[in-house]
């Protein structure tokens, strides 16, 4: 039915439009500055990994990979943990304040980082903390739980009670019941959660770029952006650069496609 | 209600370390425990979350009302609403806001249209083979701007750039883009669409797959063509996907800065300099007070049109 074919077509052209831009750069980044000028949907003649080694060396991104690695660890991890906590402090207990708290914790999600972020400058300036991964990990656990805290809550409501009250006659603690039968229960979400607070984390461009200004500190985005600044002209480099950025991410991002769409467009009004 | 007594801090530690704790059954209360239960499992996070953002929040409004360099507490001092009438006398200030609403069609409404048309079309045929296509639209949303910006930025260089040396084959004369003076703001304007018609694409088509086919039918049983079937049974059913999307799109125009910085740093002059690149700007010159006030006039407006576009398409929920 032609009617149909002009349909996929139309898809495809808006599928192409926006992976074009990350398969040139991919071949640019194989290839040397003259080949580029020549055919830019080309394929390169000899794969110029060199190119990767002069970003990973001599542009250091592997320390902004792995400070980048550590961050997202060092703030995924415990914001998982946290958030595991407070969501089931509100699901499972009645107590006095408690949607005062709840209130309290969500107000992070209409809060955006540029409101916060020039006392957090000084705030980690007082607490000797510039020029240092934690600057980078401890306002992003806190920015976290506001969303963290409401998707918990939401998971654990829905484990029926029962469940929990057989773990708790059975002389489980709250505590154990927690870990050992409502976070397992939740894995699908707890999975979700994840996978965005890794993509908020490794992203995050702002905070890094005012807090840490030794270059030993810093992530990949403004590592990115200090690197353009002085590779401006070697174009394979800098797609070398900006590969190594976006491969991990899109080959996270179509691992767990279903989970991250389904969390990104439900939890798109975060800040 | 009994009311919660402050437990002693090394019970905490040992409570929460050891987990091993046992206590008889009570069912009065929502869970078995005691009363400062709760609280324990909130403190950290609450800790965490006081210190490293509700502290400064309130300090960027207390900063807002200061004059201070940055350098040492003693040369503070107390502003009043100075900072907050300079910019909103301010030229300079103003500009920075209008670039921002000239991204406005750009960022909201340009992806809208271009994620709704296809979304609607792909429902209308119920086509296969859509996770494919849904992954690659999509792909370009979870990029950090920055990467965005930079490879953008070299896609329109004017001397090596695939766009321009593809438009001067074909025998056009392009312009600069993000070089140019007219051109700067439209163009960040499009890289900011192009990454964002496929989030809103993904999030009309989820929308549209849960309108119920009874609609539909009843529909097409009155007679309904596709025009009207699409106006009166679709559109009304993505109120609350409308609302997302709008509010969304109108957030990232607002707060427009990772893809600004990669690609024009506010240039030429000051051509494309938003908001948030504007309080940056200011806070690097050391003039802390004036830019906590811009972060305050940045946040409130940004919650308070936000508010508006969910009010006005999120009210059935």
């Amino acid at each position: 039915m032609i009617k149909r074919s002009l349909i996929y077509l139309l898809l495809a052209i808006g599928v192409v439009i926006a992976v074009a831009p990350f398969v040139v750069t991919i071949l640019s980044s194989l290839k040397t500055s003259i080949e580029l000028v020549t055919g830019v949907f080309a394929l390169p003649k000899d794969a110029q990994w060199q190119n990767y080694r002069t970003a990973w060396v001599d542009g250091h991104f592997d320390r902004l990979f792995l400070n980048s690695l550590v961050v997202a660890i060092g703030v995924v991890v415990p914001s998982i943990f946290l958030s595991a906590m407070t969501g089931y402090a509100f699901a499972r207990f009645r107590f006095r304040g408690s949607n005062a708290l709840f209130a309290y914790l969500l107000f992070g999600l209409i809060v955006p980082l540029q409101a916060l972020v020039i006392p957090l400058f000084y705030l980690m300036r007082s607490l000797h903390l510039l020029d240092s991964l934690w600057a980078l990990i401890l306002p992003q656990i806190g920015l976290s739980l506001s969303f963290g805290t409401l998707l918990m809550r939401e998971a654990f409501r829905t484990i029926p009670r029962e469940i929990v009250e057989a773990s708790i006659v059975d002389g489980a603690s709250s505590w154990k019941t927690l870990w050992g039968i409502m976070f397992p229960l939740s894995r699908p979400i707890v999975g979700t959660l994840a996978l965005m607070f890794f993509i908020w984390t490794w992203n995050e461009f702002l905070l890094p770029l005012i807090v840490n200004i030794d270059p030993k500190y810093q992530t990949l985005p403004v590592g990115l952006l200090y690197f353009q600044q002085r590779w401006t002209s070697n174009v394979p480099v800098i797609a070398a650069g900006s590969t190594i950025i976006f491969l991990p991410l899109t080959i996270v991002f179509l691992l767990f496609q279903r989970q991250l769409i389904r969390g990104i467009t439900s939890g798109a009004v975060k800040g | 209600m009994r009311s919660p007594s402050a437990p002693e801090p090394s019970a905490i530690g040992s409570d929460l370390a050891l987990g091993v704790r046992s206590e008889p059954v009570t069912r009065r209360r929502g869970l078995a425990g005691s009363a400062w239960e709760p609280y324990l499992y909130l403190l950290p996070a609450l800790l965490i979350f006081t210190l490293f953002v509700a502290v400064p929040v309130v300090g960027t409004v207390g900063l807002s009302l200061a004059h201070w360099d940055g350098i040492a507490w003693s040369s503070a001092s107390f502003a009043g609403w100075h900072n907050y009438t300079r910019a909103l006398t301010e030229g300079e200030f103003w500009r920075s806001i209008w670039h921002n609403i000239q991204l406005v069609p750009f960022f909201v409404i340009l992806p809208a249209i271009l994620g709704l048309i296809p979304a609607a079309i792909v429902h209308q045929v119920r086509l296969k083979g859509t996770p494919v296509f849904r992954a690659g639209l999509f792909l370009p949303y979870i990029m950090p701007g920055v990467l965005i910006g930079v490879v953008w930025r070299w896609l329109l260089n004017p001397v090596f750039g695939l766009i321009n040396s593809s438009l001067k084959k074909l025998g056009f004369q392009p312009p600069t883009w993000l070089g140019d003076f007219t051109w700067a703001l439209p163009t960040v304007g499009l890289i900011g669409a192009w990454a964002a018609y496929g989030f809103c694409f993904v999030v009309f088509l989820a929308g549209m797959q849960k309108i119920s086919q009874d609609l539909y039918e009843a529909a097409r049983l009155d007679g309904a063509n596709t025009w009207q079937e699409f106006f009166a049974v679709t559109l009304p059913g993505l109120r609350r996907e409308m609302a997302v999307v709008l509010s969304v799109n109108l957030i990232n125009a607002l707060r427009a800065f990772d893809v600004i910085k990669a690609t024009t740093d506010g240039g030429p002059g000051k051509q494309t300099e938003v908001v948030a690149l504007y309080m940056i700007n200011v806070f690097e010159a050391r003039q802390v007070g004036y830019g906590a006030a811009i972060a305050v006039l940045l946040a409130v407006t940004t919650l308070a049109l936000s508010l508006l576009v969910l009010r006005l398409f999120g009210e059935r929920e």
